[in-house]
């Protein structure tokens, strides 16, 4: 490619510069300003939880809630050192995290941190955040033997 | 490639916390991984899905990213491995309603990532180029670049210049973004010659 490139005349340079223009311009400015807001999570030092189970997307376990109560949707995350058990109930998100330890949990919005919203983690792992958080948060959970795990993005 | 060691200076500041130098990057680098994802067909809402994972997993990264040149190649391989997982979980999570197996889309391969890849490296560089134009030149081949192009009686009352210095003028701003520095990869000028890469600085 750069051999050609490199006799480009005027008439293919100037193409070549409405093209990459025209490549940006097609890029929706909210798409832009999302990767910008990324930029909030640049000082966060804990390990990531990745999700390793969501009922949502677990057809079979899905019907065979269904077949016993309303659906509950479940969701798991697991890091290398924590794992943290979720499940949606009408008003809240509660959880569990494994190994069963005291911390706290913090629901961390997608536009940045925010130290806000606290909740305690007791000693056998369990939390219950009220209300449950709207649009696309995440987890930020720290124990007290001094593990930070994230989790992945949810929406609920 | 004088391009890529500006790349590498952008990641330093942003390892430094420069929100500046973060939105430099996404500027530049949003319509690689935009065009990947077309590559994947994904919808809007996936689009943004693998964004969002791709940006996080870049600014959690980026103080570990030990070749800071090699980071477009990163972001290209990060985001289709992103794409992946979202096509993947769509297959799993829903039978009913989706097109057949056969009209999903599938992974549009090494080559085609390939391409994007370079395709987008050299809009950059170019966009980069552009940008470091003199006003009165980055003016006119603004106008030039419009499809279609205006006539060269509106571009001469635009710019107060005569129809007659259009053509010269756009010669001499073309030969100027042909010599930048963030083209000497590009356009296939040796990336040891100095005298070119130093031009700008």
């Amino acid at each position: 490619m750069s051999a050609v490139a490199e006799r480009w005349d005027d008439d293919q340079l100037l193409a070549a510069l409405r093209q990459a223009v025209r490549a940006r311009e097609a890029v929706p400015p909210e798409f832009v300003e999302a990767g910008r807001s990324a930029f909030a999570w640049h000082n966060i030092d804990a390990e990531l939880a990745q999700l390793t189970y969501d009922s949502s997307r677990d057809r079979e376990y899905e019907l065979s809630v269904r077949a016993e109560a309303a659906s509950i949707r479940a969701l798991t995350y697991t890091s290398a050192h924590l794992t943290v058990e979720l499940e949606v109930t009408q008003d809240a998100l509660v959880g569990q995290v494994v190994p069963a330890q005291a911390g706290t949990i913090t629901v961390q919005p997608w536009q940045g941190p925010s130290e806000q919203e606290a909740v305690a983690v007791d000693e056998i792992g369990c939390f219950s955040i009220h209300p449950l958080p709207s649009g696309r948060f995440r987890l930020q959970c720290r124990t007290v033997a001094g593990l930070e795990t994230l989790t992945g993005w949810i929406e609920l | 490639m004088r391009d890529n060691s500006s790349v590498v200076a952008l990641v330093a500041r942003v390892g430094e916390g420069d929100q500046t130098a973060w939105n430099e990057l996404i500027d530049r680098y949003s319509p690689l991984v935009w065009s990947i994802c077309l590559r994947f067909e994904l919808s809007r809402q996936d689009i943004d899905d693998v964004g969002q994972s791709v940006w996080l997993r870049l600014v959690e990264n980026i103080g570990s990213i030990r070749e800071a040149a090699a980071l477009p190649g990163w972001l290209a391989t990060t985001t289709r491995r992103e794409c992946l997982r979202v096509v993947r979980s769509a297959r799993r999570s829903d039978h009913a309603g989706l097109p057949p197996e056969d009209q999903m889309p599938t992974d549009p391969g090494d080559t085609l990532i390939e391409q994007e890849l370079i395709v987008a490296e050299r809009n950059a560089a170019l966009r980069a180029a552009f940008a470091e134009l003199p006003d009165r030149c980055h003016e006119l081949l603004s106008m030039l670049i419009d499809d279609p192009p205006p006539p060269y009686a509106q571009i001469s009352a635009k710019l107060g210049i005569a129809v007659g210095s259009i053509g010269p003028t756009r010669a001499r701003c073309l030969d100027r973004l042909r010599q930048s520095p963030h083209l000497a990869g590009v356009l296939g000028n040796d990336a040891n010659d100095v005298e070119v890469s130093d031009a700008g600085r």
